[in-house]
């Protein structure tokens, strides 16, 4: 009875520190600032944070409740994402392996689809193989908790990336992009594109997916504080370019007068950018919100206004590095939840980006 | 004497009135649409109209032979995909001989043909494993669907090719030719014309399109009548194809960009609208200007809903239930139909 307050005690004390080095390293400001008690001195604890985290070993972990995860035995890194027919995906499930490659490790990638079913196979197979760790793009919030939770009860620690589950304390880091400050930076410079006032569009991405309405949410924080600025439709092209384009199409008969399209996605804003290339209407901006390579072309001829660069790249490095590091020190030294900002991207500095990778 | 007549005309109307239903209500839908909204009924948004319907309504026409030879094929919607990729790919990279060094660019022309060229293939390919392997065409047609998907894939590694263009130093730039307006006509939606024209033609003027009917009504029969089964089968599985793989260059034409993904579960909006236009899924009868009328419908649900800012969920219902009402009232046809000809027998008798 007693052990489980201490517990609880020190998993707020760690997520306290946490929180300091993350605010630190300049982590998303809002939740940092909201959760955190003292924010003025985060440099302070940060420091103790990574020094001392390693010498209390398992007590001091963020996540772990008891001593951290052995990993399966062999010396093999599982990386897990959705379809690679999609260059983001195909980025992150690159840049793991290569990463796990140059730490010594074996790395081996498979794609879930999206399916939670043939990702729980997935986690079972890796199970079985006595993965070391396993690196997740997961396919559904609530659907992947339990195949984290029954690796981690064959002690193998799972990082997850890009996006979130519902629960805390059963992957040992979940370090996602910034999808809501990302979609509001590239709001604001759509905004500055389109002279704060005109009708637009929006096209939404497919609406059962967490991602599609805090982006939308993001867009319209910023939007709508200017009131010149006035949707006249919204539709769903789910993501894909073949609808992204037959959707404005469609919207363009409606609502010829449009002068802005804002797009959940690159895939879906390259779908709409074609289509007003095709219709003859260059005085569209459109944005969308990725950083593909393909939008950064149409940026650069001046057909899109920009998009917001989630740093995939820079995440996955990120999660092999904490795999890694969590196996030989038993901590990441860093809080489970991590944000990494996004960057708004335009033809100011579109020169910049490469493959999901940022260098400026 | 009278009143049998008048009954028997009674019957007849209806009976018109049943075989031009989806006609019907296409007519409906667009009185509806204009209506709900002032833009909908003009020339730029019927040749939009067009030029959407186009792209599952090649496909649809490649699964009415399919489907009257009681066959299916699933793999349209992977290959529209694949096609998109082989063309994409042909254009953006050309084709590297890795024994011999070099990297050959091919004219657009000739990237067609092949393209077409492959769809052809895979049909041959659908339509032995479906003949000669005796698999059930839902079988081997999901194999190939798989199949035809993952080589998509692995043609760019998961990739997009984007902006397609072509390169007016290596001759191989005009592939936005099948996704442009002559004359203010989509090309695409010419295509679909020629494709209809041709495919109503080969389906009833020609021994061919008798052939596949009788496979479709009774196969038994149609062998022992000299008909080569398996031949007409190979050839319907050809022809769909050829089909899909014309979809998959226009829509790498329109977007200028190849993705792997592209046509997923397309085969559905083809099947449906082969439903729609009144072919039976058991095979025997159906016909192409029946099809071209079901895939209108889809398409103006889907551009009139998206024009009206009905959401993407009412949109899968309103679909979902056009087609099960399509196929109830195919249904009663079916059975007035048996009904009348009873009729005409006892009346011969």
């Amino acid at each position: 009875m007693k052990k489980i307050p201490y517990r609880n005690l020190m998993k707020i004390a760690s997520a306290v520190l946490a929180l300091g080095v993350m605010s630190a390293c300049g982590g998303s400001p809002a939740p940092a600032s909201s959760a955190a008690p003292a924010p003025a001195s985060s440099a302070a604890p940060a420091a103790p944070a990574s020094s001392a985290a390693p010498a209390s070993s398992s007590e001091a972990a963020p996540a772990a409740d008891s001593a951290p995860l052995p990993g399966g035995g062999s010396n093999i890194i599982y990386i897990l994402t959705p379809s690679t027919s999609n260059a983001f995906f195909k980025t992150e499930a690159d840049t793991c392996s290569a990463k796990a490659v140059e730490l010594g490790y074996e790395a081996k990638a498979f794609s879930h689809d999206d399916d939670a079913a043939s990702q729980s196979d997935l986690f079972d197979q890796a199970i079985a193989d006595k993965a070391a760790a396993i690196i997740c793009d997961n396919a559904g919030a609530d659907a992947t908790i339990e195949a984290v939770q029954r690796a981690r009860d064959a002690g193998i620690p799972t990082f997850l990336i890009d996006r979130e589950i519902n629960q805390s304390g059963v992957a040992i880091s979940q370090i996602v992009a910034n999808n809501d400050q990302g979609a509001a930076a590239i709001a604001e410079a759509w905004v500055e594109a389109m002279g704060e006032k005109g009708k637009y569009a929006e096209l939404l991405g497919l609406e059962t997916d967490t991602n599609c309405h805090v982006r939308s949410d993001a867009f319209h924080r910023v939007i709508d504080q200017f009131p010149d600025l006035e949707m006249v439709a919204q539709q769903s092209a789910n993501w894909d370019q073949t609808e992204g384009y037959s959707k404005t199409e469609a919207i363009l008969q409606q609502n010829p007068e449009i002068t802005g399209i804002i797009c959940g996605n690159d895939t879906m804003a390259c779908g709409a950018a074609q289509a007003c290339i095709d219709a003859g209407r260059d005085d569209i901006k459109i944005i969308g919100v990725d950083g593909s390579d393909d939008a950064a072309s149409y940026i650069k001829k001046g057909q899109m206004v920009g998009t917001a660069l989630q740093q995939c790249a820079l995440i996955s490095e990120m999660a092999v590095q904490q795999a890694d590091d969590y196996l030989k020190n038993g901590t990441t030294g860093v809080d489970e939840k991590q944000l990494v900002d996004c960057i708004a991207i335009t033809s100011a500095n579109v020169d910049k980006l490469s493959a999901f990778v940022y260098n400026g | 004497m009278d009143a049998v007549k008048t009954k028997k005309d009674n019957s007849k109307m209806i009976m018109m009135l049943l075989k031009g239903r989806t006609f019907i209500v296409l007519i409906v839908l667009l009185i509806f649409f204009s209506i709900a909204n002032p833009n909908f009924l003009s020339f730029s948004t019927l040749t939009m109209l067009a030029k959407h319907v186009a792209l599952y309504g090649i496909l649809a026409i490649g699964m009415t032979f399919v489907i009257i030879t009681s066959g299916i094929d699933l793999s349209v919607g992977s290959v529209v995909g694949l096609a998109g990729m082989i063309a994409g790919g042909m254009i953006q990279e050309g084709v590297t001989l890795t024994f011999a060094g070099v990297t050959l660019y091919f004219s657009v022309p000739v990237i067609v043909l092949f393209t077409l060229l492959l769809g052809c293939v895979i049909g041959l390919i659908n339509g032995v494993i479906v003949t000669k392997l005796s698999v059930a065409p839902f079988i081997a047609t999901l194999g190939t669907m798989y199949i035809c998907r993952g080589l998509a894939s692995l043609r760019s590694k998961g990739a997009t090719f984007s902006n397609i263009a072509g390169n007016e130093a290596l001759g191989n730039v005009g592939i936005k030719a099948l996704g442009s307006s002559i004359a203010g006509i989509p090309v695409g939606a010419i295509l679909l014309l020629v494709f209809a024209v041709v495919g109503a033609y080969l389906l009833r003027n020609i021994p061919f399109g008798w052939h596949v009917q009788a496979v479709g009504g009774n196969n038994r029969a149609a062998k022992l009548s000299g008909v080569n089964v398996d031949r007409i089968t190979i050839l319907v599985y050809i022809l769909s194809g050829f089909c899909a793989a014309m979809v998959g260059l226009i829509n790498t034409a329109q977007l200028a960009a190849a993705h792997p993904a592209s046509g997923d579960s397309w085969e559905m909006n083809a099947i449906a609208a082969t439903v729609l236009g009144g072919t039976s899924m058991s095979g025997g009868s159906g016909t192409i200007l029946g099809t071209i009328v079901g895939a209108f419908v889809i398409g103006v649900i889907n551009d009139g809903m998206t024009m009206c800012g009905v959401s993407e969920f009412w949109q899968k219902v309103i679909r979902g239930l056009v087609i099960i009402l399509a196929v109830i009232i195919d249904q009663a046809q079916r059975k007035l139909e048996a009904k009348m000809a009873l009729q005409v027998r006892n009346e011969t008798n």
